[in-house]
């Protein structure tokens, strides 16, 4: 059985007496340290999906099982643990809290975990090392640059060690320099460390990074593309 | 305890937009200087007036007067009323105020017969400055409550001057009876000789009796005694004679409780405005932490936390305020020559700040609730 797997998956939402189904009964199946690029026009599901996958958002229809659990089923408070312990999220906009240092945004996820301030720290100081931003431990988010706020909140993504790293247009907001450094640390957590990845993208480039690139269009897979 | 962790966090987001959380935690302080006053005053006529059942003490005025100009009793009824059986002991007074209105800044001159006062009710006075030998070898001396003393700065040895007399401080006394903190204790034939005509005349009887059982049965005596005198009597328990007089003061320390519920509003709507602000401005920051696996529940407490930190730190302030104004400003709201000090503890203090955890959980339920339940996705759509 996959890692990731998605069996009729649909999501509809309703605005006004309309109904718009971002994703219409998707099948899909991603093995464990996959590295997925997922790409399309706007509306087409890439992000629905990403966020179904990430357990922020849940299927009206289909199942999503991850790792065997149907999280489709999960409570919204079940779901939230689950997400603590198995998702890492990455934001175009990296979405760091500005009053915070990147020390304390990195730490912010550990706060809901069962351990002691010396093991956050060792934790922290970690995740901040393999981003090679560890010397900006101190800064606040204002006084980074792009790549680095983004260095952070991968950094922040993958503290708690999570299985999945899902990425919303990671690179959406970078120069290039900044943006070729953001996709190769994410390939570094996934050859690395085995990190299963799915990124959605804009940007052919950034789908040479993946192992696997999925085209959506009207909620449905029209095309996939294996690295070669 | 994942909580605990989280208050720094809640201490940067407090602080984050310091302008609106400076005046948020002014206007609190504010409003609960004015809860925590009015509700020293209230505490200080609770005390004035609600009857114990250690009160063993009855005054005796002239029926139907209200006032201490008015109210003349002859002094020989001091002889008649100690015939009566349960009573202990009679003190003739003759009392003397600066200013027969309202005012927190009365003086009031107890014209007793000394030797038999410091027998009797004077027992409860603890001499704290002075000598009790002076006061008793001159004629224009005074033993000033400690209340009084304070709020004139007088000290023994000083003259001073109020409602056409001069006394001299021979000492200052502690009582814990909140009339004995704003009077002047003087000989009773020098406050009579300071008014015409007015040697053998007194304002009222202070009755001692056997028990607080007797009071009703011994008040009942000595209005029949002088049912058919020329000067009747009205004969009261002491606490409900002070609510008698001061009824003007209980009237209005009544409606200031209004306005302390009114303050407490204030304050309601402030928290809650700050932090509606505040859940607003960060949509999609609560979005991040629940995105990270912050629970609805997490959240909600990080934003109910910061409302409870801002109504503890302006209540505090406020609270805080208030007392040490009541307490180094030593006022008492007088009238008729009885007193009804505002008194402030750290009880009030900790009232305070239990009503402001109130306050600021009330605030921040609403929009707490409202930040826990929203979509992730919606709140990443709508910013």
């Amino acid at each position: 059985m996959s890692f990731i797997q998605c069996n009729d998956l649909t999501r509809e939402y309703r605005k006004g007496e309309e109904v718009i189904r971002p994703l219409d009964g998707l099948d899909l199946e991603i093995p464990r340290g996959d590295f997925l690029a997922l790409m399309g026009p706007s509306g087409s599901g890439k992000t629905t999906l990403l966020n179904l996958i990430a357990g922020i958002d849940s299927p009206t229809k289909g199942s999503l099982v991850i790792d065997g659990q149907d999280i489709g089923k999960l409570s919204r408070n079940k779901l939230a643990a689950w997400r603590s312990e198995h998702v890492g999220y990455v934001f175009q906009l990296y979405n760091l809290v500005p009053v915070l240092t990147a020390y304390e945004n990195v730490e912010l996820p550990l706060l809901l975990h069962d351990l002691s301030k010396k093991e956050r720290h060792e934790r922290v100081m970690q995740s901040l090392e393999r981003v090679a931003i560890a010397d900006r431990a101190a800064h606040f988010p204002r006084q980074l640059s792009g790549g680095q706020e983004q260095r952070v909140a991968i950094a922040r993504a993958i503290v708690t060690d999570p299985d999945i790293i899902v990425a919303d247009e990671p690179t959406g907001d970078l120069d290039k320099p900044s943006a070729h450094a953001v996709m190769s640390l994410l390939q570094m957590l996934n050859q690395e460390l085995g990190k299963t990845i799915v990124m959605v993208t804009h940007d052919p480039k950034t789908t040479d990074y993946a192992t696997r690139t999925l085209h959506l269009d009207k909620g449905r897979l029209v095309e996939q593309v294996v690295a070669a | 305890m994942k909580l605990i962790r989280c208050i720094p966090y809640v201490l940067k987001q407090v602080t984050r937009h310091r302008v609106r959380s400076l005046l948020t935690v002014m206007g609190i302080a504010i409003a609960m200087f004015l809860f925590t006053a009015v509700q020293a005053m209230n505490r200080g006529v609770t005390e004035a007036t609600t009857a114990t059942a250690n009160d063993t003490t009855l005054v005796v005025y002239r029926e139907d007067r209200y006032c201490p100009a008015t109210s003349q009793l002859p002094q020989d009824y001091q002889r008649r009323i100690e015939g009566i059986e349960g009573v202990v002991s009679v003190t003739p007074m003759k009392v003397v105020v600066s200013n027969c209105r309202t005012s927190l800044d009365v003086v009031t001159f107890r014209g007793v017969p000394k030797e038999e006062f410091l027998k009797g009710m004077g027992k409860r006075l603890e001499l704290i400055d002075g000598s009790a030998e002076d006061w008793l070898a001159r004629t224009d001396a005074a033993l000033l409550g400690e209340t009084l003393a304070a709020r004139r700065n007088l000290k023994p040895g000083m003259r001073f001057d109020a409602a056409g007399i001069t006394a001299t401080v021979a000492g200052i006394v502690r009582s814990p009876d909140p009339q004995d903190q704003n009077v002047a204790y003087t000989a009773l034939e020098f406050v009579q000789l300071a008014g015409r005509d007015q040697l053998g005349i007194v304002t009222q009887f202070n009755v001692k009796v056997e028990e607080s059982s007797l009071l009703e049965p011994v008040s009942k005596d000595i209005d029949e005694l002088f049912s058919t005198a020329q000067e009747p009597t009205a004969t009261f328990g002491e606490k409900a004679f002070i609510g008698r007089l001061a009824d003007d003061i209980i009237e209005l320390v009544g409606f200031a409780r209004w306005l302390g519920l009114g303050c407490l509003a204030a304050v309601l709507a402030l928290v809650a405005n700050s932090i509606i602000l505040g859940v607003q401005s960060r949509i999609s920051e609560h979005a991040v932490l629940q995105t990270l696996g912050f629970k609805s529940g997490h959240v909600a407490a990080l934003i109910v936390t910061e409302g409870v930190l801002l109504a503890v730190i302006g209540g505090m302030l406020g609270a805080a305020g208030a007392l040490a104004v009541a307490r180094f400003g030593k006022f008492a709201l007088s009238v008729e020559g009885t007193s009804i000090p505002i008194t402030a503890n750290s009880g009030l203090l900790l009232t305070g700040i239990v009503v402001c955890i109130i306050i600021g959980v009330l605030a921040g339920l609403v929009p707490a609730w409202q930040a826990s339940r929203r979509s992730i996705v919606e709140c990443f759509r709508s910013v």
